[in-house]
């Protein structure tokens, strides 16, 4: 009996247990779910720490780290240099000797400069860019040092071999009046020289052109070609000179903080501006002035410690290039000693005796700032940017490494309004590369924002309409048998590449409708009106006449309008542009019917033949599959017994449409919306294609723009890894997430709110 | 199937029979009526005609078609694609199918409540007022008048009056059933139609809306569609006997029941077939 019974509870279990099989496997998909799922999220937020990693150093601020102290011999020192690779300084005293020192080794070499027991150098200006000295004399004459490293390899180390390089001593001027203060500027194929003479009476400013003849055999001679006296041209006692980077300017400082900038070119030497850049100070007097990177910008420092840049542009009301004030840094509180440029981008070195700044021109910030515990006698940036060197009053040289990667971005560059050179008004801007080294980057992320929005914006303005009201029409009004048909088509218009869309609206849909904009402006005006007064006429019809179109055939009606309309806009369209887009040709006088013209000429805005509207159309084509399937879908989806119920109580299909289904399948409807707009935001090779890339700052219906996702598609190839570029496009790229993202949770938020406000039972 | 037109002249002879004895013109006449889906016949040769203010109960098995008659009356079939019929129905001596007629109005004049209950999306008062709405009748004290009234009469008005405003998916099942039937009223129409009002509910909530049928039947010629013989003894006047899409038998109810004229009236309401 007990076996019996222990028979039968084994049998109930076994009856009553899982198999194994079934347990094994719901063990392992589970996990394998769990293990999916874990993954997607980690992907995810593994890509946004990437690209957050990318970006992150374009907000570190410079590491500056001393790297050694090396004693030169007591002297006086007047200038320091160094070479490109910030391995070989020079220093010259005041015998004119030039003390070559070599960083690794301490060792010195000293080459002098060879100059007649008979003269003195009384002032002396150096260029590190194109390592010139050049020397002005107490007799009145000077001479120009040409600084040369040649390099050679030994056992695959550099090993650099300076040498100097004298010219001819010329005469400039007054003859036998020391020269007190000197400037030279190269541009390659002119050369220019100003010089201060002390004559007893007042200081004259003389300018001298040097040439130098070009011929097959190398560079000739350096001879004087032509000479002028500027010391009646301006009024006060000059004190400093700065010739312009290219040869083509001169700028004169009075004492009294005046300066007067001469434009020189191969004719003349013409007074273009006088101005006091201090003239709100109580000492105007100017203290240093230099030009930054580029020869546009220069950077005046007053007695007071103030520093200020100005730039040359255009101003508003002008048709010549004049300084004008675009920067003010933060005060030193001490007269500012030293400056030194960069050669590299817009940074510059100010030093007063013990504090040492580096700050940038471009975005107006402080770099880097310090007290030092030494009296600093001179600096100078090496010119790859990435060192600093500081010879102490003690005639020590501090070496400083300089790690200053992205000196040019930062929060203000990326979204505030930046005073560019050569542009009168700050401004955001876009344009990360130029065709020289001297180029500032303009890296304002807004224009590529409001493209991106410009394109989204103009893209869902054409799809929403035409998507939603197809997606309601289908699923409410058409018949069953062409749904089955039209469902599937859209389908397949979403399969689309967008390559070949963006193709297809460049190459053949730009240029066919630049010309025939008028008839589309018709279109879109006349078809919808239209098709409202069809179906008031319709509606108006004797039962019998409706009933002769079966229910969901409606449109074949339609079709025909929309085929009547199309012809009528065709041939309205020419009468319409010559009536009302007429305009007189500003050139010729002749009157032209032509609607570019028209807006180009009334709203003085330009025509693009890539424009937004383009964009709103081949775009909104890409859009408009998605957001007619999903609404198409979610509106079909609504109980028929909810509409049923609604046409019971005698609604009319439009009634219960609108009352009734619409507001039940609005969480879908806008899904649908919020899956077009992350569409849009997101697209790439459309924009790319039809947008002409231009990063423009507008909403314009007849101008391009450049979006966040085709600028990295466009730039990319120019950015080379790791550099600025590199690390905006990645900051473009996390801006794009951001968007997509809040869009995204957006749509989930208001989609559940939706949804349990509609919710069926 | 083939089999139509012989056992249809009973139930032919017992609706001229209701009819004559009754003596007044019938508010719903249905003549040789025939309905299929696609190619598949679902009515066959029905006749029936509805008094005024009485409570017909359709009964029968699933898929006897009482349903579709139902659905025929207030023309909702005309939804379902590939439909055809033939015959005619008759309201107030005016054909449904005239091609003059609008079949909105049609709908306004012939109310009708679902199996399943389905308020729309909407506060209470919006969904007893959707009809007042949809015909362009937006004064506010109309609707006001118009919504309590209907409430009230499909006894709704004392459990929802505090609320009226929150949404129609708060209400029960049963709440919910009779606030599509005040609906139904809202709208003024001379005719329910009502397919299985109660299938879905307890028999709490089957009795309050049985209690407020009976009342209906003071102003409104009601059609009702149930699965219940003992609601449809309770409840209706007449009541007609459904079988494979055929009118087996039609006649006042406590005749029907008591004394079944066919074997398969009998047969059905002593459950012996189903």
């Amino acid at each position: 009996m007990p076996i019996q019974q222990k028979n039968i509870s084994v049998k109930l279990d076994a009856r009553f247990s899982v198999s194994t099989t079934v347990k094994v496997i719901d063990y392992v998909m589970e996990r394998f779910i769990k293990i999916g799922g874990i993954g997607v999220i980690a992907a995810v937020s593994g890509i946004f720490v990437f690209i957050f990693l990318e970006i992150l150093p374009l907000f570190q601020w410079p590491e500056v780290k001393e790297i050694g102290v090396v004693s030169m011999p007591q002297r006086e020192y007047l200038e320091m240099g160094v070479d490109q690779w910030g391995k070989k300084p020079f220093f010259l005293d005041t015998e004119s000797n030039f003390h070559f020192l070599t960083l690794d080794t301490g060792q010195i070499t000293t080459i002098p400069a060879q100059l007649p027991d008979s003269v003195r150098v009384t002032a002396y200006d150096y260029s590190q860019e194109g390592g010139t000295l050049v020397c002005g004399f107490d007799d009145g004459r000077f001479c120009l040092f040409n600084v040369e490293y040649s390099e050679r390899f030994i056992d695959g180390v550099r090993e650099l071999e300076p040498s100097i390089k004298r010219s001819e001593i010329y005469r400039i001027g007054r003859t036998g009046h020391p020269i007190e203060s000197i400037t030279y500027a190269d541009s390659g194929d002119q050369k220019i020289i100003a010089v201060v003479q002390d004559t007893g009476a007042r200081a004259t400013v003389s300018l001298v052109r040097l040439m130098q003849e070009q011929t097959l055999l190398g560079s000739g001679a350096v001879t004087i070609d032509e000479e002028y006296d500027l010391t009646n041209q301006f009024e006060g006692t000059p004190v400093l000179l700065l010739a312009g980077t290219q040869a083509d300017a001169l700028l004169i400082a009075t004492d009294e903080g005046r300066i007067s900038y001469f434009n020189i070119d191969d004719e003349d030497c013409e007074l273009m501006q006088v101005f006091q850049p201090f003239a709100d100070l109580a000492d105007p007097a100017i203290n240093t002035l230099d030009y930054l990177f580029g020869g546009v910008s220069i950077v005046i420092t007053a007695a007071t410690g103030e520093n200020r840049v100005f730039s040359l542009f255009i101003p508003a009301n002008g048709t010549s290039r004049l300084f004008g004030h675009t920067k003010s840094f933060p005060n030193f509180t001490e007269p500012v000693t030293n400056y030194s440029p960069s050669l590299r981008n817009k940074a510059f070195l100010l030093s007063s005796d013990r504090t040492l700044s580096l700050r940038f021109a471009t975005n107006s910030s402080i770099r880097w700032e310090a007290q030092l515990d030494y009296n600093i006698r001179d600096t100078v940036i090496s010119s790859k940017y990435d060192r600093l060197m500081v010879l102490s009053d003690d005639s020590n040289l501090h070496v400083y490494n300089l790690h200053d990667p992205h000196p040019t971005s930062g929060i203000s560059a990326f979204f505030s309004r930046q005073w560019f050179e050569g542009s009168p008004f700050p401004k955001f801007e876009w344009q990360s590369t130029g065709a020289s080294d001297d180029y500032e980057p303009k890296l304002s992320m807004i224009p590529l924002i409001i493209g991106t929005l410009k394109g989204t914006f103009y893209a869902m303005l054409f799809a929403t309409p035409l998507a939603l009201s197809a997606a309601l029409y289908t699923s409410q009004f058409l018949d069953r048998r062409i749904r089955t048909i039209v469902k599937p088509t859209m389908e397949t218009m979403a399969s689309l590449p967008s390559v070949v869309l963006g193709f297809l609206g460049a190459l053949w849909l730009a240029p066919l409708i630049e010309t025939r904009l008028v008839f589309i402006f018709l279109l879109i005006v006349l078809l919808p009106v239209g098709a409202i007064l069809t179906g008031y006429c319709w509606s108006r019809l004797p039962m019998k006449i409706q009933r002769g179109v079966p229910a969901g055939n409606e449109f074949l009606v339609m079709l025909g309008i929309f085929v009547i309309g199309f012809v009528a806009c065709w041939y309205l369209a020419p009468t319409v542009e010559r009536r009302f887009f007429s305009v007189v040709d500003p050139v010729n006088g002749q009157v032209v019917s032509d609607f570019r013209e028209w807006w180009r000429l009334t709203t003085n805005t330009p025509f693009e033949q890539r424009n937004s509207l383009i964009v709103g159309f081949v775009m909104g084509f890409a859009v408009i599959p998605i957001v007619f399937s999903i609404a198409e879908e979610s509106l079909s989806n609504v109980p028929t017994a909810l509409s049923s119920g609604a046409l019971a109580l005698g609604a009319s299909r439009w009634q219960t449409a609108v009352r009734i289904v619409i507001p039940t399948a609005s969480a879908g409807i806008f899904s649908a919306l919020m899956m077009g707009l992350g569409r849009a935001v997101g697209e790439t090779m459309i924009v790319l294609m039809v947008t002409g890339n231009t990063p423009v700052l507008d909403f314009n219906m007849f101008t391009g723009m450049r979006t966040l996702s085709a600028n990295i598609a466009v730039e990319l190839p120019e950015a080379p890894h790791g550099g600025t570029l590199y690390r905006t496009l990645f900051l473009g790229a996390l801006i794009l997430f951001i968007f997509t993202f809040f869009i995204n949770t957006l749509a989930v938020t208001l989609r559940e709110h939706l949804r349990s406000r509609f919710k069926t039972v | 199937m083939q089999t139509v037109n012989n056992v249809a002249e009973p139930s032919m002879t017992s609706e001229g029979d209701v009819s004559n004895r009754t003596g007044q013109q019938p508010v719903i006449s249905i003549r040789d009526f025939d309905f299929s889906y696609g190619g598949n016949q679902v009515l066959f040769n029905i006749n029936l005609q509805v008094p005024e203010k009485e409570i017909v109960a359709f009964i029968g098995p699933s898929g006897c078609g009482k349903s579709t008659l139902l659905r025929s009356i207030n023309r909702m079939n005309d939804l379902i694609a590939g439909i055809s019929y033939c015959g005619d129905v008759r309201i107030n001596d005016q054909s449904i199918f005239d091609p003059t007629l609008d079949v909105i109005s049609l709908r306004k004049k012939v109310g009708m409540v679902f199996q399943k209950s389905n308020p729309f999306p909407k506060s209470i008062y919006e969904n007893v007022v959707f009809g007042l709405r949809i015909a362009g009748r937006n004064k506010r004290e109309e609707l006001d008048a118009v919504a309590e009234e209907s409430l009230k009469r499909a006894a709704l008005w004392d459990e929802v009056k505090d609320r009226l405003d929150s949404s129609a998916f708060g209400l029960s099942g049963g709440q919910m059933q009779r606030l599509c039937i005040a609906r139904a009223i809202a709208n003024e129409p001379e005719i329910i139609l009502m397919d299985e009002p109660c299938s879905a509910l307890d028999p709490v909530a089957t009795s309050k809306i049985e209690e407020m049928i009976l009342q209906l039947k003071e102003n409104y010629t009601i059609v009702i569609v149930t699965h219940n013989m003992q609601q449809a003894s309770r409840i209706s006047d007449r009541t007609a006997f459904f079988y494979l899409g055929e009118l087996i038998e039609y006649n006042e109810t406590h005749a029907l029941y008591s004394r079944p004229r066919e074997k398969r009236t009998e047969d059905y309401i002593t459950g012996r077939i189903g």
